[in-house]
C-alpha cells in the first residue's frame, strides 16, 4: 500500500492528480477565509488531530503498536519545548526541535524496555508511563507551574511573519508545511524497505524474524519516529495555544483516545485516512457543538461501529470517496 | 512510629486494599477467562454507584439493598453487553482481539461516561455514610463505615472464590478459559459461559462502585480513578490471576496507606504507577507468577 | 449404535468442498479407521460428522436417525462422543474435577455421576490413585488415559477418536491404543482417523481410505494386510 492506499507501484497521473486538489484545498480554503478565525482554528485542529493519527497509525497499523500512552508523548514534546523557552531563554523556534527530540528519546527509551512484550503490554506500559509523566509535571510546580499552568512564548517573528498569535494565519501554514514534510516521511517509511518489513512483522513475526530480519529493531525506528515527530507537533501545539497544563484533558487518556479515534475511523494502516477523519471527526465535532456530550457519545458509539462492522475505518469506503 | 499510629494505617491499608482487590478482581476475572482488557471497568463502577444513589439515598432503603440492586443491575448489564456487542466482535475478530476488544472497551467507556453526563449530569451524589459512627479501641479509631467496606468485600470476594471454585457452573467457566475446545465437546456452551463471565466480571464492578459511594459519589467520573487503581492491581497480580488480584490490592492499599503517610499527596501513585510499569517491564505475568511464566 | 456419513460434501468455505461425496459406516461394536495422507480431509471427515461443519450436501446418521448439524451436548444426548486431537485436559483442574465435567451433560443426576464416577475409577486405578491431583501435572500417557476416560462418563455408545497419537512420545503411543481396543472390548462403535497407518490397521476390524477428499479403498482389515504398502505407496 503506498501513501494514497493503493497496492500500485510508485504514484501515476491520477494520484498526483489527487494529492494536489487535497493541497490546493487545504492551501486555498484558510486563504479564502482569512479574515475568519474561526475557520482557521478549525483547520489548525484538523491538521493537529491528523497528523497525530497518522503518527498513532504509524504505530498501530503499520508497527502493531497499542500507544496507549501517546498523549504522554504530546506532553514530553509540547513541555520539552515550552520549559526549554521558559527556563533557558532559547530561541522558541529551536525549542521545537528540543521537545521534539525530548519526545523521541521518551520514545526510544519506552520502545527499548517495552518492544519485546505483547501489544497489549506496551499498551498499558505506555498508558502508565504517560501518567506519570503527567503527574511529575503537576507535582513539581517549581519548575513547571504544575496546574497553575505554564504560559508559553508564540513563536518569534520570521520571514516578516507575525507569529504574535493576534493573526493565526502563519500558525496554520506553519502547520501545513510540518504536515506536508512529516507526511511525506512516514510515506515514504512505509513504502520503503522499512515500510514492507513493518507490514512484514505485522503479519508474521515469528517468519520474519527466521529470515533474518530483526523485528524489534524496526519496531524500534517505527515507535521512535513517530513519536519524534509527535512531540514536534506536540511542541508546536505548545506555542500556538499559550499555555499549558498537565490535566488529564489535555495530556491523559481522554486526548490518547481522541487521536485513536481519528487513527481507527480513518483505517488503520492508510495514512492518508487519519488526515481525512481528522477533518471529519474536528468538523463534526464543531457542527455538534450545541449537542454538547451527545456529540462525545456519538464519538464512542463511532468507535465502536467502526470496530465491529468497519474495522477498515473510512477506507473500507474508498471506493465511494475517489 | 507510635504502635497505634501503625496499626491505623495497617486497618486503612486493609480497608482501602479490600476495595482495590474487589474492583481488581473483577477485571482479572474479564481477562482470564475472555481475554478482554476491559477499559469500560471504571464505567460499570459507575453504575454501580449511581444505582447505589438511587437505592440507599432516593429510595431510601437500607443499604444492603443498594449493593445487591447494583449487583444484579451490572450483571445484567454485562450481559447484554456480551450478547449484544462483545460476541459480535468475537466472530469477527481474529488475532487482534486482544487489542480490538480493548479499543471496542475504551468506546464504550465514551459512551457511559458521556451519558451519564447527559442524564445525571455532573454534579456529585454521595451519601456521607453507610453506618454512622466509629469505634474506638485504645488509641485506634475504627470508622464503622470502613469496617462495613472490609467486611462486604471480603463476603463478596469470598463468595466468588466459592462460585468459582466449587460449583459447577464456576468450573465450566474455569474449564472453558483453559481449554474452550475441549469443553465444547463435552457439551459445554462455551458462548453462554463467556456471557455470564462478563455479567459477574460487571456485576464486582457494580458491587464495588456501590460499596464505595462514601468514598467516590456517584459523578460521571466517577469511574475513572478507580479503574486505574484496577489496572496496577490487575498488572501487579497477574492478569487473570485471581488469587494474584486480591493479594496485589491489598499490597497497594498498604502501600497507600503508608505512603500517604510519608509522602506528599501526588507523588504516591507516581511510585505505584513506576512499580506497575517495572513489572510489565520484567515480570509481566504479574508479581506472584512462578518464575519464567508468559502471560 | 451404527454411526453412518453418507455421500458428503463439505468443506470450510462454500465454494471449495474439501470431500465430495464421501461416505462411512461404522458398524456396531466395531472399530473402524479412516486413514490417508494429509490433505485428504480425515478430520474434515470427522467435524463433519461431529456437527462443527455443515455438509453442503449429505446427511450423517447414528442408528437411522439424522444428526446432521445437532449442537454437542445434543450429540451427547445421542449417545456420540468426541475425542479432539492434541491434549485436552483441563491442566489446572484436578483428575476429579476434569471427570465430573466430562459428565457435564448429566450434572443434575448426581447419582449417575457418582456411578459414573466409579466406574471410571474402577477401570483406571491409575486415576483413581491420582484423583485429587491436577491435570496438567500428569505423565503424557496418563493425560490421554484422563481423556478417555473423562470421553466415558456419559456412557455414550458411539466414540469418535481424532488422530490418538498425535503429540506422544512413541512409548506412550502402543498405551493408547490398547486403552482404545479396551473400549472396543467394552461394546463401544469407534470411529478412529489416524496418520499412523500401520498402528491403525493394527486395531481396526475396518478401514476406509480417503484420498484428495474422496473414497478410495475400504474393506474389512484382513484385506489390507498385504496391499497396504502399495496404497501408501500411491499417496506419495
Amino acid at each position: 500500500m503506498n501513501l494514497l492506499g493503493s497496492s500500485q507501484k510508485g504514484m501515476n497521473t491520477f494520484r498526483y492528480i489527487k494529492v494536489a486538489l487535497v493541497l490546493a484545498f487545504l492551501i486555498a480554503v484558510p486563504w479564502i477565509w482569512r479574515d475568519n478565525r474561526f475557520i482557521t482554528t478549525i483547520f489548525i485542529s484538523a491538521l493537529m488531530f491528523g497528523i497525530w493519527g497518522v503518527m498513532y497509525d504509524l504505530q498501530i497499523g503499520y508497527g502493531g503498536l497499542i500507544n496507549f500512552g501517546f498523549a504522554g508523548f504530546i506532553c514530553a514534546g509540547a513541555y520539552g519545548s515550552a520549559l526549554a523557552a521558559h527556563h533557558y531563554e532559547i530561541n522558541p523556534w529551536f525549542c521545537m526541535l528540543i521537545g521534539a527530540v525530548a519526545s523521541g528519546v521518551l520514545g526510544f527509551l519506552t520502545g527499548v524496555v517495552t518492544l519485546r512484550l505483547r501489544g497489549i503490554f506496551v499498551g498499558l506500559a505506555t498508558w502508565f508511563l504517560a501518567e506519570v509523566l503527567r503527574l511529575t509535571i503537576s507535582n513539581t510546580p517549581g519548575y513547571t507551574r504544575g496546574m497553575l499552568g505554564l504560559t508559553v512564548k508564540p513563536l518569534p517573528d520570521v520571514f516578516g511573519l507575525n507569529f504574535s498569535r493576534a493573526e493565526l494565519l502563519p500558525y496554520y501554514y506553519l502547520l501545513l508545511i510540518l504536515v506536508i514534510i512529516i507526511f511525506a516521511i512516514a510515506a515514504f517509511m512505509v513504502s520503503s524497505r522499512i515500510g514492507l518489513s513493518f507490514k512484514a512483522i505485522r503479519e508474521d513475526q515469528l517468519a520474519t524474524e527466521t529470515l533474518g530480519l530483526s523485528a524489534t529493531k524496526y519496531k524500534l525506528i517505527n515507535f521512535t519516529t513517530a513519536c519524534f515527530f509527535t512531540g514536534l507537533i506536540g511542541a508546536y501545539y505548545a506555542h500556538y495555544i499559550g499555555i499549558l497544563t498537565p490535566d488529564t484533558t489535555e495530556f491523559g487518556v481522554p486526548r490518547t483516545v481522541e487521536v485513536l479515534t481519528v487513527a481507527y475511523v480513518g483505517g488503520r494502516g492508510t495514512l492518508w485516512g487519519s488526515i481525512l477523519a481528522g477533518f471529519i471527526l474536528i468538523g463534526f465535532q464543531e457542527y455538534f457543538r450545541q449537542l454538547g456530550a451527545w456529540r462525545l457519545v456519538m464519538y464512542g458509539a463511532l468507535l465502536i461501529a467502526v470496530m465491529i462492522y468497519a474495522p477498515k475505518g473510512l477506507s473500507s469506503f474508498k471506493k465511494y470517496i475517489w | 512510629m507510635e504502635l497505634s499510629i501503625f496499626v491505623q494505617l495497617i486497618v486503612l491499608g486493609l480497608v482501602r486494599g479490600s476495595m482495590y482487590a474487589l474492583m481488581g478482581v473483577g477485571l482479572s476475572l474479564i481477562f482470564g477467562i475472555m481475554e478482554i482488557v476491559n477499559f469500560a471497568h471504571g464505567e460499570l463502577f459507575m453504575i454501580g454507584c449511581y444505582i447505589m444513589y438511587f437505592v440507599a439515598a432516593m429510595l431510601g432503603l437500607p443499604f444492603p439493598l443498594g449493593i445487591l440492586a447494583s449487583g444484579v443491575g451490572l450483571l445484567i448489564v454485562g450481559i447484554l453487553l456480551e450478547k449484544g456487542l462483545i460476541s459480535t466482535l468475537r466472530k469477527k475478530a481474529g488475532r487482534d482481539w486482544l487489542m480490538d476488544s480493548f479499543v471496542l472497551t475504551i468506546g464504550l467507556m465514551v459512551v457511559f461516561q458521556n451519558l451519564a453526563l447527559i442524564i445525571f449530569g455532573s454534579i456529585q451524589r454521595g451519601i456521607p455514610n453507610l453506618v454512622a459512627g466509629q469505634i474506638v479501641i485504645g488509641d485506634v479509631v475504627f470508622i464503622y463505615d470502613h469496617l462495613v467496606i472490609l467486611s462486604v468485600a471480603l463476603l463478596t470476594v469470598g463468595l466468588l472464590w466459592y462460585f468459582v471454585k466449587y460449583t459447577s457452573l464456576g468450573k465450566a467457566i474455569r474449564a472453558t478459559s483453559q481449554h474452550s475446545e475441549a469443553a465444547q465437546t463435552l457439551g459445554i456452551d462455551v458462548s453462554r459461559m463467556y456471557t455470564i463471565s462478563f455479567g459477574i466480571g460487571a456485576a464486582l464492578a457494580g458491587i464495588a462502585g456501590a460499596l464505595l459511594i462514601t468514598l467516590f459519589p456517584a459523578n460521571p467520573n466517577a469511574g475513572m480513578a478507580p479503574v486505574l487503581k484496577s489496572f496496577v492491581v490487575v498488572i501487579l497480580g497477574g492478569l487473570g490471576n485471581i488469587k494474584g488480584a486480591i493479594a496485589a490490592g491489598i499490597l497497594v492499599g498498604l502501600i497507600e496507606a503508608f505512603a500517604m503517610f510519608f509522602l506528599a499527596g501526588g507523588w504516591q501513585n507516581v511510585i505505584v504507577f513506576s512499580i506497575v510499569i517495572a513489572v510489565l517491564v520484567f515480570k509481566p505475568a504479574g508479581l506472584f507468577a512462578p518464575a519464567g511464566e508468559r502471560p | 449404535m451404527t454411526l453412518e456419513a453418507k455421500n458428503i460434501t463439505s468443506g470450510y468455505v462454500k465454494e471449495v468442498p474439501v470431500l465430495t461425496d464421501v461416505s462411512v459406516v461404522a458398524k456396531e461394536g466395531t472399530l473402524t479407521g479412516i486413514i490417508g495422507p494429509n490433505g485428504a480431509g480425515k478430520s474434515t471427515l470427522l467435524k463433519t460428522i461431529y456437527g462443527y461443519l455443515h455438509p453442503s450436501r449429505g446427511d450423517v446418521l447414528h442408528d437411522g436417525q439424522s444428526i446432521k448439524g445437532l449442537k454437542p451436548d445434543q450429540m451427547l444426548g445421542q449417545g456420540i462422543a468426541h475425542l479432539i486431537q492434541g491434549h485436552s485436559v483441563f491442566p489446572a483442574m484436578t483428575v476429579e474435577e476434569n471427570l465430573e465435567l466430562g459428565g457435564w451433560i448429566i450434572k443434575h443426576d448426581r447419582k449417575t455421576l457418582d456411578r459414573a464416577l466409579d466406574k471410571v475409577y474402577e477401570h483406571y486405578p491409575v486415576l483413581k490413585n491420582k484423583r485429587r491431583m491436577v491435570a496438567g501435572t500428569l505423565s503424557g500417557g496418563e493425560q490421554r488415559t484422563l481423556e478417555i476416560a473423562r470421553l466415558t462418563m456419559t456412557h455414550p455408545r458411539t466414540i469418535l477418536i481424532d488422530e490418538p497419537s498425535v503429540g506422544l512420545m512413541p512409548i506412550l503411543v502402543d498405551t493408547v491404543y490398547e486403552e482404545i481396543i479396551k473400549l472396543k472390548e467394552l461394546g463401544y462403535t469407534i470411529l478412529i482417523v489416524d496418520q499412523k497407518v500401520h498402528k491403525c490397521l493394527d486395531v481396526v476390524d475396518y478401514i476406509y481410505v480417503l484420498r484428495l477428499g474422496r473414497n478410495s479403498h475400504h474393506g474389512p482389515k484382513e484385506k489390507f494386510v498385504d496391499t497396504i504398502e502399495d496404497i501408501i505407496r500411491e499417496w506419495i
